[in-house]
């Protein structure tokens, strides 16, 4: 860490802190010197401090540029010496970002707390939710962080796939938890990801008939289509259809045959034709 | 003498009325698939969002018309043919070009003046493809600008089927103002006539949320998330895939998105490579599976360890999946494998007997290109490429030492695949215009 950041870091009061804070100034020093771009970004705010030292922002935004890179200490160094220039009117940004800190580092009660703080005060602030849905899970209060990240997902526009997955795994039913993927199918589309939880957890749930179904819906939208009519097959000779299977079977070996020939030979779906012509063969 | 206040009105009223908005970005093309093609662009003052198109320059048949009013443009064109160059305008009516329109390669920035785009090929065609690819070009400096204008003279009239950039498009925070001068006024022409396809870098980042898709970069690009240009649904911008003729791109986000093993990503990961049927797999995202530039992938701290994640994680999946090409930026600089795989350890553990799978310079002019079968088996080998230098190369001394890398080199610069059926040919063009590194990879 550049030297003017020394003179902040070495203002506090108490030996220990001292020793503290030069032990973080060590690391960040550390880091730094792997990172050219985070020196660059990091002598843009320091001169900022450098001209403004009691300006709480600005330790938040350094705060910010080490938890980018999820430097923690460093991170949290900041946004503490940013709470205490605050003198106790922390800013929700602040609050936030300390909770973010707190949840990545595995501290979710003090987080928990923060993030009361900011939802109090905005409600609909997503990106606290979600942080909030994290530190209740971990602290296996799994209906509150259902209800967060429920209302999280109403308020974020375009969520992602995993945001889906994060609010399934809260829910113990597994009919409500593959009725919670589905929805997040219709809104962000057939992602892999929510499909194949869906379907392991029909087929661990005894969903035969929705797992055939929805393994219909995947093949037909499948430009490469033998792993999921084989996936098709064992499903229906785990559950002793056997005629059935050996159909699936049999339309895998089609779907491999009507692929081009360099395709066709390559070692993955070599082994697979083979699979499939054995799982074909009639039982002795 | 009742018209005398309307007169007035008129009067004064007349130049906010007929005041002609201007376009501040763009048009710039997105998304494009044989059959469709994204137009956006954006203007100084609210106004509807109509592309007139069509295959004849001089009368512009079509349009198509986004609903409301907005200053942020963006117009889906459907049903187009594959292969087939269009000539378009933008604005807030349908314009019927004079029957002087300008000829084709006139193309100005300003109101009203036509352009023109190429769809590409049903998937799976052969065709001679141009791929120009930029690594962290964002630095809005000469250097940028001199990279661009070597690339430009090379092609010289030889169209861009498309264009990557690797992340890092506009310094120091990929903000719209950065994005507007490091992007939007660095490449104007090429936006215009070229599809842009992006991955995120830390400096978009900075601006921007992948777990939410919110901010500057997702704001900018239409990406495909449902699969629509070839490949699999991703369900989110900030990784996707797309096809152009036989080549199948990967969009991967290094920087943002959960990179764990059972995560979201690498499911897609793996469905989108068992899914494709494309000759080629050209993988791109940010942060280089193996680097000793202005960052050094045998440091875990290093870029909070995404460059270990890429390489420990990613790389099996591509590998296995059969991928043949690894783009990558970050560094500063540009660095180029031997045809490689399996080397997942920090740069001590590279075996060169275990680990290369051809060695030589991969150059036709050389030792002979690299070759592989023409089959999608895994583990055949890759050239792993971190171009990561279209601003800026490093201005301190860089170790440039990775045993891995054939070549590696502290020059700016930018990067060129040309494809022709079962032949990949590339090319990296410093900004001094000089051909400095070059391979091929054959099937057959």
């Amino acid at each position: 860490m550049p030297g003017d950041c020394l003179e902040q870091f070495t203002a506090y009061r108490f030996p220990l802190m001292r020793a503290l804070a030069l032990l973080l100034l060590l690391a960040a020093a550390a880091m730094v010197r792997a990172h050219p771009e985070v020196e660059a970004a990091l002598s843009r705010v320091n001169a900022l401090i450098a001209a403004l030292p009691e300006e709480p922002q600005f330790y938040l935004d350094r705060g910010d540029i080490y938890a980018q890179h999820q430097a923690w200490v460093p991170a949290e160094a900041n946004y503490l010496r940013a709470a205490e220039l605050s003198r106790g009117a922390s800013s929700l940004r602040l609050d936030r970002a300390r909770a973010a800190v707190e949840v990545a580092t595995g501290r979710p009660a003090d987080a928990r707390a923060k993030l009361d703080r900011v939802l109090k005060n905005n409600p609909r602030d997503a990106e606290a939710l979600l942080l909030r849905a994290r530190a209740l899970a971990a602290l296996n209060a799994n209906e509150p962080a259902l209800a967060d990240i429920n209302l999280a997902l109403t308020l974020v526009a375009t969520p992602t796939p995993e945001l889906y997955l994060e609010r399934a795994a809260l829910i113990a039913a597994p009919a409500d938890a593959i009725r919670s993927l589905d929805e997040g199918i219709a809104r962000v589309g057939p992602a892999p990801a929510l499909q194949l939880r869906a379907l392991a957890l029909e087929e661990s749930s005894g969903r035969i008939e929705a797992a055939l179904l929805r393994l219909d819906r995947i093949t037909g939208a499948s430009e490469r289509k033998e792993s999921w009519l084989k996936r098709r097959g064992d499903l229906l000779a785990r559950v002793g259809l056997k005629r059935e299977a050996r159909e699936a079977y049999v339309a895998a070996l089609a779907a491999i045959a009507a692929l081009p020939s360099w395709l066709r030979e390559s070692p993955d779906l070599a082994h697979l034709a083979t699979e499939l012509n054995r799982l074909n063969a009639p039982s002795p | 003498m009742k018209l005398r206040p309307l007169f007035l009105a008129l009067t004064l009223f007349a130049p906010a009325i007929f005041a002609a908005t201007t376009i501040v970005r763009g048009p710039y093309l997105q998304s494009a698939t044989p059959t469709s093609m994204v137009v956006r662009w954006r203007t100084d003052m609210t106004e509807a969002s109509v592309v007139s198109y069509g295959t004849d320059r001089a009368q512009l048949a079509m349009n198509s018309k986004a609903e409301g009013i907005t200053t942020e443009h963006v117009v889906l064109l459907s049903g187009l043919t594959p292969a087939t160059q269009y000539h378009y305008t933008v604005g807030s009516v349908a314009v019927v070009p004079s029957a002087t329109a300008k000829a084709a390669g006139e193309d100005a920035p300003g109101r009203a003046s036509t352009y023109s785009f190429t769809t590409p090929p049903v998937a799976g065609a052969v065709k001679p493809t141009r791929v120009w690819v930029l690594g962290d070009p964002g630095t809005k400096n000469k250097v940028q600008a001199d990279v661009r204008d070597v690339y430009y003279k090379f092609t010289g009239s030889r169209p861009t089927d498309l264009w990557l950039l690797l992340g890092d498009n506009a310094y120091p925070d990929g903000t719209d103002s950065d994005y507007q001068k490091a992007i939007f006024e660095m490449y104007p022409a090429t936006l215009r006539t070229s599809p842009v396809w992006s991955t995120l870098g830390n400096h978009d980042g900075k601006s921007a949320n992948s777990p939410t898709q919110s901010g500057v970069y997702y704001d900018i690009f239409t990406l495909p998330t449902q699969g629509q240009a070839g490949g699999v649904t991703s369900g989110t911008e900030a990784y996707y895939s797309f096809d152009y003729a036989n080549i199948h791109f990967i969009c991967l986000d290094s920087h943002d998105s959960n990179r764990a093993i059972d995560g979201a990503m690498m499911q897609w990961l793996k469905a989108d490579l068992e899914e494709t049927r494309r000759d080629w797999i050209v993988a791109f995202f940010h942060h280089p599976t193996y680097t000793k530039g202005t960052h050094d992938s045998d440091k875990d701290s290093d870029s909070a360890g995404r460059m270990n994640d890429m390489r420990a994680i990613f790389l099996p999946a591509l590998e296995q999946g059969g991928v043949d090409l690894v783009l990558t930026g970050h560094s500063h600089v540009y660095e180029r494998s031997f045809l490689i795989d399996g080397h997942y350890g920090k740069s001590d553990t590279f075996n060169a007997a275990a680990h290369v799978r051809q060695k030589g310079n991969g150059r036709p002019d050389g030792d002979g290109a690299y070759r592989k079968p023409r089959t999608r088996a895994p583990h055949i080998g890759e050239v792993s490429v971190v171009t990561g230098s279209a601003g800026h190369a490093s201005s301190k001394p860089v170790p440039l030492n990775h045993p891995i890398f054939f070549l590696s080199l502290n020059e700016a610069g930018s990067s060129v695949i040309d494809v022709n059926g079962l032949r990949l040919d590339f090319t990296f063009l410093n900004d001094k215009g000089e051909k400095r590194d070059w391979f091929s990879i054959v099937k057959e």
